[in-house]
């Protein structure tokens, strides 16, 4: 038994396979033109798609109602971190109550995987994955966001607040 | 010899032992914060609850003696409740910090905790607030909220220190562990009680958030401090040696270690360490590999020895190698090189003897026993005056330094150098940079490698031999004294000996913590 089919008759002739293929492509150019909603492309760098809010982008470090670092320099995220692109340094605090923080924390953003294990393993909501994809940057830019940019960057206004409150779990009593 | 029963399995222990011990013979794991086999008993947290037939409730395994056919149990459900609830007490009012706290990760109570799985507490009413970040001294701080009151330190100073700083004081649900009027605890075995602490409310200022325990591994050495040689237990990982533990040995230092001991590491980690040979040769410092440095050595010795004999070269010992160290090079300059010209160098001989009665000793070397045994073998019996007069006559053209690996307890260094200044070669064996070598007209610093990082025989004080295997590999382009040997002598080292061991490879985080976790 061959393998190889016969061609049929009809597609000796190209012709008729040219006038089908044309007639796709002109049905759907009259499709977007008339009705450009149904146009799955988009115009990039001035029209951008909307992710869903569940999206996994640029890391933010939240932050408590003072502005201060929400992060406790647990080290459970760069534990957790199958990529080891996270590196904290632990600092004795002040004051007695917050008593640990980081004088040091960076993800070195090419390594990471966007897995969101760091934000699963944050036992005080200090890390999470935010909606911003675009990191692009040319040669010699800086891919290891340091604490400036992960907490304080212009798109975050000054820091996204953290849901765990200390003071609030104190005056709960736990 | 009583014969009991535990779970299930049938041992026959000695007269007056109690079901503790017990357990810890057969290895058989049991809940327990205040019993610590190297102190008194207390009996304070009520974990190590345990069944035995015939009694109607549930008794502490510390504090109570075996007798003949007891059947004791501590995984029946009646156990066990006691056990979780006994555990539901401490948790009333100890903090959930643990990702602050440092204890995270080799913590008994978090231990238990997961093992029982008590993750809803039952109390109703808030926690107690008390003091948090208490300083108590040079090394130690203290968190009183942390503190589940097993009075282990207390009864550590009582007890092992005799120094009686801490106590427990006010009552009830609002006593706080601490010294009277947060005196510092200010004596040589203070980090012992951060060590037994089964919670994290005494942590060591020294290690204090520097690292997470669960990144870091651990092996067996010795502490290279004094004489004494209590074995240790080095914390590291690729970043390098975070501290230094005790590690149990009957015949050494027991349970404990002494804080100066504990320092010993820092001068191990690659900051502090001599990474490249040195040369500095009329002011001028250049900088190459420890290999070809000896062997540069090695030739200017051959050309020494064909000028002047085997007498113009000489060797200053420190006691702070390996024994197989010292036999390498004694067998280098007694037979290859045909020099008696060894010297002892002794850092401290006033105070050689002191001991403070519990571990710390006077003589600061890890292995005095070991190089005089060395040096007898051999016949090497000059003293230090005469290693001056032959310098001043100018006899010795080349004087090769065993120099000491730790640095601090030899206050002499400077006044060494000024007497060496006038030889015209000196080649210098250390782990770390040598302060003040630029003076001399010739100087050569090899890098040799630390206790930590190669195999060896160290004999202490009362002539315990320890052997050690390599802990992790630091500076990895140095030598040990028995490599140095075979280059100064002329030979190759195989290559093989110049890779950590055998089956030891380089400490890869990514590899060994995810098991343990």
């Amino acid at each position: 038994m061959s393998l190889v089919k016969k061609d049929a008759a009809i597609d000796r002739w190209f012709l008729p396979g040219i006038i089908a293929g044309l007639f796709f492509t002109i049905k759907k150019m009259l499709a977007n033109i008339f009705n450009r909603k149904s146009m799955p492309t988009l115009n990039y760098p001035e029209e951008k798609f909307e992710y869903s809010p569940r999206f996994k982008g640029t890391h933010i470090l939240t932050v408590k109602k003072d502005g201060s670092l929400r992060c406790t320099a647990c080290m459970l995220c760069a534990t957790a971190c199958p990529a080891e692109c996270i590196n904290i340094v632990a600092a004795e605090h002040d004051d007695p109550v917050v008593e640990k923080y980081p004088v040091k924390y960076e993800i070195d953003i090419l390594r990471c995987v966007f897995c969101g294990m760091c934000e699963e393993a944050c036992p005080v909501d200090a890390v999470r994955l935010g909606p911003e994809w675009q990191i692009p940057g040319v040669n010699g830019s800086n891919f290891i966001y340091d604490i400036r940019f992960l907490a304080y960057r212009p798109a975050l206004k000054g820091g996204i607040p953290s849901t765990v409150e200390d003071e609030e779990r104190h005056q709960a009593g736990i | 010899m009583p014969k009991c029963t535990i779970n299930g399995k049938e041992i026959e222990v000695k007269d007056g032992t109690t079901i503790m011990e017990a357990f810890y013979q057969k290895e058989v794991p049991i809940a327990h914060y205040c019993y610590h086999p190297g102190l008194s008993i207390a009996g304070v947290c009520r974990l190590c609850m345990v069944e035995i037939e015939g009694m109607p409730r549930t008794q502490i395994a510390c504090n109570t003696k075996i007798t003949e056919g007891m059947k004791i149990s501590n995984v029946s459900d009646k156990a066990k409740d006691s056990v979780k609830w006994a555990l539901d007490f401490h948790l009333i009012n100890h903090p959930l910090d643990c990702p602050i706290c440092d204890q995270a990760g080799e913590c008994g109570l978090q231990e238990q905790y997961m093992h029982f799985g008590k993750y809803e507490p039952e109390m109703g009413q808030g926690k107690v607030k008390k003091r948090k970040v208490v300083d108590l001294g040079e090394r130690v701080v203290l968190d009183t909220e942390r503190c589940i009151l097993c009075s282990r330190c207390v009864r550590f100073t009582d007890e092992v220190s005799k120094t009686n700083e801490l106590g427990i004081f006010n009552r009830g649900d609002r006593s706080e562990v601490g010294t009277f009027q947060d005196k510092p605890l200010n004596n040589n075995y203070s980090v012992n009680t951060v060590d037994i602490c089964p919670v994290g409310a005494l942590t060591a200022k020294d290690f204090r958030f520097k690292q997470r325990v669960w990144l870091l591994k651990n092996r067996e050495s010795i502490c290279t401090g004094c004489s004494t040689g209590c074995n240790v237990n080095v914390y590291f990982n690729k970043g390098g040696v975070y501290r230094l533990k005790p590690k149990y040995n009957s015949d050494v230092n027991g349970h404990w270690m002494c804080d100066k001991g504990r320092d010993t590491y820092k001068h191990l980690n690659v900051e502090a360490r001599l990474t490249k040979g040195k040369k500095t040769e009329e002011g001028k410092t250049t900088e190459c590999d420890a290999g070809e440095l000896a062997k540069q050595t090695a030739q200017l010795i051959e050309k020494i020895k064909k000028e002047g004999g085997g007498d113009s070269i000489g060797l200053i010992v420190t006691a702070q190698y390996s024994n197989e160290e010292y036999a390498a090079m004694f067998e280098l300059f007694k037979i290859k090189l045909g020099s008696n010209n060894v010297f002892y160098w002794i850092n401290n001989q006033k105070t050689f003897e002191a001991f403070d009665g519990l571990l710390y000793r006077g003589d600061k070397n890890p292995n005095t026993k070991g190089l005089l045994r060395a040096l007898s073998k051999c016949k090497f019996d000059q003293t230090w005056d005469k290693l001056e007069e032959k310098i001043k006559a100018k006899q010795l053209k080349i004087v090769v330094v065993l120099g000491p690996e730790n640095q601090e307890v030899y206050p002499d260094i400077s006044e060494k150098l000024k007497l060496l200044n006038s030889v015209d070669n000196v080649v210098w064996l250390t782990t770390n940079q040598v302060l003040g070598t630029e003076l001399l007209k010739s100087c050569w610093q090899i890098p040799v490698k630390s206790t930590i990082e190669k195999s060896g025989t160290y004999i202490n004080f009362k002539g315990l031999e320890q052997k050690i295997k390599p802990v992790t590999n630091i500076v990895s382009g140095a030598l040990t004294l028995t490599e140095a040997a075979a280059l100064f002598a002329g030979d190759e080292i195989p290559f093989d000996s110049k890779t950590p061991v055998k089956g030891e490879r380089v400490w890869n985080e990514f590899f060994h913590h995810r098991g343990d976790l």
